[in-house]
Order: C-alpha cells, then sequence, then structure tokens
C-alpha cells in the first residue's frame, strides 16, 4: 500500500490528466508518455514511469480522435499502471506486465465514462436549451462550468478506481505470478503495444508518398539499433 | 484596441476550455458560444442577447481552430451581417477546420513530436525528452489558437482567405512526411528500449505476440482494436502464467 500523500498526489494528477484530454486546456499532459513520466516521478520511480508512459504512448497510436469517435483513455490508465507496476514485487520487468493489465482496464471504463459524460451533457443541454436560446451568459456559462466539474469529477474517479485496481493487483496476481509468469504478461503488454503503435501508425502515414518517408525512418531507426547494439 | 485586444484575450483563455461540455446534441457549442461571448460584450442590447445564442449553436471542429470561427462570426455580427448569413458561416466553417485541423495537428504535429520523443528516450535521453516535447508541442499549440482567433476576427465573413495562409499550407505538406519518418525511425528504437531487459527467449516470444497481434489488426481492423487485443492477449497471457506455474 503506498503512502497516503502518494496516493492523494496521484489522485490529483490522475484528474489533471483526465481533464486535459478533452476539457482542458488540451497541452498534452493526457499523453500517456507525461502521465507516465510524472507519476514516476511522483512515486520515486521515473524508469518505470517512462517505461509503462511509453507502452500506452504506443497504443495511443491506434487512436484518431477526429469527430465525436469513442477512444479509450489511456493517461489515468497510465497512472494506475505506473503505481501497479511500482509497486510490484521485483518491480522493473515483472511489474510491467501486472501495471499495463491494471492500465488496459482503467483505460477501457476511462472511454466508456467518456461516453456517459457525453450522454449526460447532452441531456442537460437539451434540458437548458430555453435558458440558452434566450442568450442569458449566465446561464450559458453555469452549463458550461457544470460540464468542466462533471469532467473533472469523472476523472477523479477514473483514477481513483484505477488506484484501487493497482492496489488489489498486488495481494490478488502480484502473490500468485512466477517470475516466468510475470515476464509472460509482459511480453503480451509490449508485443501487442509494439504492433498496436505500429498499426496505428501505418494508418496515419496511409498509402501516398508518405509511405517511403515511413520506410526511410524505419530503415533508419534499425540502423540506429543495430549501431547502438 | 486595447478593448478589443482584451476582449481577444479573454476569448482566448476560455478557448483554452471550449470542450469542457461537450456533448452529442451541441458539441461544442456551448463551449464555443462561452468563447465568443467576451467579444459580443459591446453589441447594443437587442443584438447582444441573440448573438450570444447563435454563438452557443451547434458547432463542430478542431479545437485549435475553432478560434477562426468565433472570431469570424463575431466581427459578422459587429457589422450587423443577417443572423441567417452568420449560421450560414458558421456551418460552413465546421467541415474545413475540421480536416485541416486534424491533418495539421492530430496527424502531424502530435505524433511527429511523439515519435521525436519516442527516439529520443529509445537513445537514452529520459524524461527531459518529455519536458521537451511539452514545451515544443504547446509553443505551436498556444501559437495556432491565438493564430485562428485574430485571423477570424480581422477576416469576419471573409475568413476563407485565412484558410489559405502560406504557412498552413507549407505546414501541411511538411508535417505528413515529417511524422511518417519520426514514426518510422521510432519503431525500432522503441522496441529495444522495451525489449532490452528481456533475455533471448523473451524476446522471441515478444517478436512473435508482436507479429501475430499486428497481423491480427490488419486483417480484423475493422472489429479489432489496439486496447481490445491488447486486453485479450494480456488476460490468456494471465490465465497460462496463473496455470503454468
Amino acid at each position: 500500500m503506498l503512502p497516503i500523500e502518494l496516493l492523494i498526489a496521484l489522485v490529483v494528477w490522475g484528474t489533471l490528466v483526465g481533464v486535459d484530454l478533452v476539457s482542458l486546456p488540451q497541452m498534452m499532459i493526457a499523453r500517456p508518455l507525461v502521465a507516465g513520466a510524472v507519476a514516476g516521478a511522483i512515486l520515486g520511480d521515473i524508469p518505470t514511469g517512462l517505461k509503462l508512459g511509453v507502452v500506452f504512448e504506443l497504443l495511443q497510436y491506434d487512436i484518431l480522435p477526429v469527430g465525436a469517435v469513442r477512444y479509450p483513455e489511456y493517461g489515468p490508465a497510465t497512472v494506475a499502471a505506473v503505481a501497479t507496476a511500482h509497486a510490484a514485487p521485483g518491480g522493473g520487468v515483472l511489474g510491467l506486465g501486472l501495471g499495463a493489465l491494471v492500465g488496459l482496464v482503467t483505460g477501457l471504463l476511462g472511454g466508456l465514462t467518456i461516453n456517459l459524460l457525453r450522454r449526460v451533457n447532452s441531456r442537460i443541454v437539451h434540458a437548458a436549451a430555453a435558458q440558452l436560446e434566450s442568450g442569458d451568459p449566465r446561464a450559458l456559462v453555469r452549463v458550461h462550468v457544470g460540464g468542466l466539474l462533471r469532467d473533472a469529477l469523472r476523472a477523479a474517479l477514473v483514477t481513483i478506481v484505477g488506484l484501487v485496481l493497482a492496489g488489489l493487483a498486488r495481494p490478488l496476481l502480484a502473490g500468485a505470478l512466477t517470475v516466468r509468469g510475470a515476464l509472460l504478461l509482459a511480453v503480451a503488454a509490449v508485443g501487442t503495444a509494439l504492433a498496436a503503435g505500429a498499426g496505428g501508425t501505418l494508418r496515419l502515414v496511409g498509402r501516398g508518398p508518405n509511405l517511403a518517408w515511413f520506410a526511410a525512418g524505419l530503415g533508419g531507426g534499425i540502423l540506429a539499433t543495430l549501431w547502438l547494439r | 484596441m486595447a478593448t478589443v485586444n482584451g476582449a481577444l484575450a479573454r476569448a482566448l483563455l476560455r478557448l483554452f476550455a471550449v470542450q469542457g461540455s461537450y456533448n452529442y446534441e451541441r458539441m461544442l457549442g456551448v463551449g464555443v458560444g462561452v468563447a465568443e461571448e467576451p467579444l459580443l460584450r459591446d453589441l447594443k442590447d437587442g443584438q447582444y442577447g441573440p448573438a450570444v445564442a447563435r454563438g452557443a449553436h451547434f458547432f463542430n471542429a478542431h479545437p485549435y481552430l475553432v478560434g477562426l470561427a468565433i472570431g469570424a462570426a463575431a466581427r459578422a455580427e459587429h457589422e450587423g451581417a443577417a443572423p441567417d448569413q452568420i449560421e450560414r458561416l458558421r456551418e460552413a466553417l465546421c467541415g474545413p477546420l475540421g480536416s485541416l485541423g486534424d491533418r495539421l495537428i492530430w496527424a502531424g504535429w502530435l505524433p511527429l513530436l511523439s515519435a521525436l520523443t519516442l527516439v529520443a528516450i529509445g537513445l537514452g535521453a529520459g524524461w527531459s525528452a518529455v519536458a521537451v516535447f511539452l514545451i515544443v508541442y504547446n509553443i505551436g499549440h498556444v501559437a495556432l489558437r491565438w493564430w485562428a482567433l485574430k485571423a477570424g476576427w480581422t477576416h469576419g465573413t471573409r475568413v476563407s482567405v485565412a484558410l489559405h495562409h502560406p504557412v498552413l499550407q507549407k505546414a501541411g505538406a511538411l508535417l505528413g512526411p515529417a511524422m511518417a519518418f519520426a514514426a518510422g525511425a521510432a519503431l525500432p528504437l522503441t522496441a529495444r528500449y522495451l525489449t532490452a531487459p528481456f533475455g533471448s527467449w523473451t524476446r522471441a516470444a515478444l517478436a512473435g505476440v508482436a507479429a501475430v497481434s499486428f497481423v491480427l489488426l490488419r486483417w480484423r481492423g475493422d472489429r479489432l482494436n489496439g486496447l481490445r487485443l491488447s486486453l485479450g492477449i494480456a488476460a490468456l497471457a494471465l490465465v497460462v502464467a496463473l496455470v503454468w506455474q
């Protein structure tokens, strides 16, 4: 169990991250890379934060948030994932798979709550239609600020649920897994994240002239990887 | 002039929360109305209320470029344009501002910087790469929001001129290839970074999982996404791990 002050800091950070995704101010602290690195810093474990940030950043490539498309929410999910991995016995690679599993469930939950919030907002806007049509700026601001506050509450709840899952994962799963089992989970998480990152990137790049640039970059990346060995 | 700049600054601040009440009925409409309101305050009594109400009607576009529509609609209200004309202007801007923003930001600037950050982390830069990502990304983000609002206010109903700004055209042409190159370079370096602590058999298993997952995502992309696939394979791995003691 993490100390209460760290849990509070993680809930505050997860809430800020959750609100940043859509509502305010979209400065991209919701990107898993940022959410994970700061969660790691809060826990005094930046390497774990960065590692899980990279895993969920790859998964984020699978999402193109155009129009009203529904998508999972990986910001608070990354915070919960980092908390899980940090607390897992052995940490490092052994915590990676368990952290990713908790993060994936939290990401799914976050996406569902975003859709639910938009439906609730729709009802409230519909109910306030007469006031909005009257041109009353106070009614307009009231409806808008209400939406913002509901999103903050939603993000806080998602983060709290993620941290509860993180707390449960340790006694329920971490103790039951052998080192080999934890490695298997990490392989599954990292492998699928790499596939989702590659698939999402290719969808962004398309089949036009950018594909040649992608291939050139891939070649350069492979050369750099070989050179670093 | 100072009053206009003050109103534009207030509108800009409100623009950062333009999606705060996102909903399926008016989409960004309520947030757009809230952001536009400071620019309408010096309208006459009979004009102010209807203009505020119009501002909160249905609107959907890329959030960073919404300022262009807000500035243009507010300017049109000040110039006494007919309500129908202002509604048509707003409707006409939804599509272009959405597609331009998606192309420039969601498919260009953001994945480019994200991929460069992954490259930097893969090369050992650590958390400082994340800090640089946040700073550089937001220089572009804030500049685009401010430019869009100013351009909308400057051009009013002739705002389509701003959409053909040479910098936007140039950025659109450069960001696609740059993003593709950076994303290509990021993949192997990220794979190396994530698999560094694994042993050789684990790496082989990981390559197999990644290959099968990639094929499944390409083959069943209409039904399967990264989250569903990752959850499914992780759950399967967990069951195997618990049984295979």
